[in-house]
């Protein structure tokens, strides 16, 4: 009888242990679902008018049920209409979203004013920034006449954006079996084909200002030399096909988008924000033409032994490429277009990421400059800064904080090889460096989108039409790495020749150099009629001086 | 000289796009693609760069 008690009494001490270390896993008995119908959205409380006229210092009670529209008022407030207001505040945060961070790219332009200007001599100053103000409008005309239609005019639904449906032909041929989308239909002045439409017009403005980066960092390898008028043709030409070309292969549901989806290599030609569409695309051209408008006098001697022609203010320099950091906030995060919804939520990571890059860049260029030369080169750090934030642009949503720091330190050493490279070997001149940063980190990022992608983003689940998540080599797809390097190629061997095209006929209509005589005495009173800074007396100094 | 130079580089290209038709397998045309990333960057660094200096302006 004894045992019989101690093991009752065991029994009962030990029930509850066991239950402690494995709890069960029987649900709880759900409770019955409770249906919200239209008539208790009636009663929820709202303020009453006497309190809500005594103000709202605490905000708690600003935004109600009774903000939300109402469809019917006769009937009141329904669940449609609560589902509606929630789904246009969706589409509203992305739209306010896409817009700001558009804000931010567009104040781009005036960092990339004043660093291409700090660059150049004082004499070419004034020149040197209305190309930097002229080429946005010359850029944005062409891409409303023309440019957005080809880039965007089949891109098909934008999810983020509430649909964007009338977006919808793009012009394809069969290739392998396979359709090959060349260009988009629709679009043209953003009235044909039903696209005056809110969800257009946003995608219009964010697409427009990264268009016109892209035109402007040919006026940086093209100072100091390039004529007025054939910097308009051309950069009108560059807004109008160039650039919407690619983009569209790139974004717009082209060929290169659907690499993966067509020819099973990873998720296609995968460019976040734009190292190839954007940054490639526009130091390839401005390597063209730099090529075909030749070197400033005084930049080479007899023998071929380049001279520095220094720039005339560090400090607008530095001050320009700060600006442009703050603009690259915009330029990445930006693209994910819209902050809620399809896991929109990783623009902290594409931020964070962004920063990082970019500073790993200036800190790259800075050491090796200090560790070659015997001082941290200014304006070498600048132009380090501003590749790592080149190289981020493309994998920013794809990548880890720790591919970011290395894809930076890379792009700053790359950007100084590449500068030596293209003065000493090529003998190409560009006074800011603007083929080295865009155009090598350009190519660099897209290929690091193929070596560091982790595989752990998911925007709704998918990316060009294919499942899963982008990955890179590094993190088991060799396939995403073919991708990328097709994109390359189709960088170097395309828009390279196609630029190079356009800007040999546009030498042989307009004439692309100005005179010796103009490029001597500063372009700023042949080419504008106005010197950038008439109160002061300009002194030529020796090139090859520091 | 430069007509040559903008074919070898456009070449590249083509070198590239046929790589999709002309294998499935990734190593094939990884292999392809970097034939034809070598064509082009020749056809810019060493057919067409060079024409131009050929005439460059600290020449004269």
């Amino acid at each position: 009888m004894k045992r019989y008690a101690l093991l009752l009494i065991l029994v009962a001490l030990a029930g509850p242990l066991v239950l402690a270390q494995a709890p069960s896993t029987a649900a709880a008995p759900a409770k019955p679902a409770v249906a919200i119908t239209d008539a208790d959205l009636k009663n929820i409380d709202t303020p009453k008018p006497d309190v809500r006229a005594k103000g709202d210092p605490d905000g708690g009670l600003t935004g109600t049920v009774s903000d939300v529209a109402v469809s019917d008022a006769k009937k009141g407030l329904s669940i449609g209409d609560l589902a509606n207001q929630v789904g246009q505040n969706k589409i509203a945060v992305n739209f306010v979203w896409t817009l700001i961070t558009g804000f931010l790219v567009m104040f781009m332009q005036a960092g990339f004013a004043i660093v291409e200007t700090g660059l150049c001599r004082a004499k070419n100053a004034n020149h040197t920034m209305m190309m930097n103000f002229m080429v946005y409008g010359a850029g944005m005309l062409a891409y409303w006449l023309i440019g957005f239609s080809i880039q965007m005019g089949g891109v098909g639904a934008v999810a983020n954006l509430g649909g964007t449906p009338p977006l919808s032909a793009e012009h394809t041929f069969n290739l392998f079996g396979k359709p090959f989308g060349i260009f988009g239909e629709h679009g043209l002045f953003l009235t044909q084909a039903g696209t005056y439409d809110v969800g257009v017009m946003v995608l219009f403005l964010f697409q427009m200002v990264f268009m016109d980066t892209a035109l402007t960092i040919v006026t940086g390898s093209a100072a100091e030399r390039w004529k007025y008028a054939a910097f308009l043709v051309s950069s009108f030409v560059m807004g109008a096909f160039t650039y919407p070309l690619f983009a569209n292969w790139a974004w717009g549901g082209g060929w290169l988008a659907n690499l993966g989806a067509n020819f099973g290599l990873g998720k296609g030609y995968c460019d976040f924000a734009g190292s190839g569409v954007v940054h490639a695309v526009g130091g390839l051209t401005a390597l063209a033409l730099s090529m075909i408008i030749g070197p400033r006098i005084g930049k080479y001697t007899r023998k071929g032994v380049p001279n520095a022609i220094i720039g005339h203010d560090i400090v607008l320099v530095l001050t320009g490429c700060f600006i442009l950091a703050f603009g690259w906030f915009g330029f990445n995060p930006g693209s994910t277009l819209g902050a809620s919804g399809n896991g929109n939520l990783r623009i902290g990571s594409i931020a964070v990421n962004t920063m990082l890059a970019g500073m790993a860049g200036g800190f790259g260029s800075m050491f090796y400059m200090w560790m070659r030369y015997g001082k941290p080169d200014a304006s070498m750090s600048g132009n380090g800064l501003l590749a790592g934030l080149v190289a981020i642009t493309a994998p920013s949503g794809f990548v880890n904080s720790v591919g970011a720091v290395i894809i930076g330190l890379v792009a700053g050493v790359l950007v100084c090889l590449s500068v030596e490279f293209i003065d000493r070997k090529m003998k190409v001149d560009d006074p800011v460096g603007a083929i080295s940063v865009h155009g090598t980190n350009g190519l660099w990022g897209v290929i690091s989108v193929g070596l560091f992608a982790d595989g752990k983003s998911n925007y709704g689940g998918s990316w060009n039409g294919v499942n899963g998540s982008v990955t890179g080599l590094f993190y088991g797809d060799a396939s995403q790495l073919v991708a990328q390097l097709i994109g390359v190629v189709t960088l170097i061997g395309f828009v390279f020749t196609f630029s190079f095209v356009v800007n040999l006929i546009i030498d042989a209509v307009v004439g692309q150099r100005v005179s010796a005589k103009a490029e001597l005495e500063g372009l700023d009173l042949p080419e504008m009629g106005q010197l950038g800074y008439p109160e002061f007396e300009l002194k030529a100094r020796p090139v090859g001086v520091q | 000289m430069i007509l040559v130079g903008i074919l070898i580089t456009f070449l590249g290209f083509l070198l590239a796009v046929l790589s999709l038709g002309m294998t499935v397998s990734i190593g094939g045309r990884m292999i392809m693609v970097l034939i034809g990333l070598t064509v082009s960057l020749i056809g810019i660094i060493g057919v067409l760069n060079r024409a131009f200096l050929k005439n460059a302006i600290w020449r004269r």
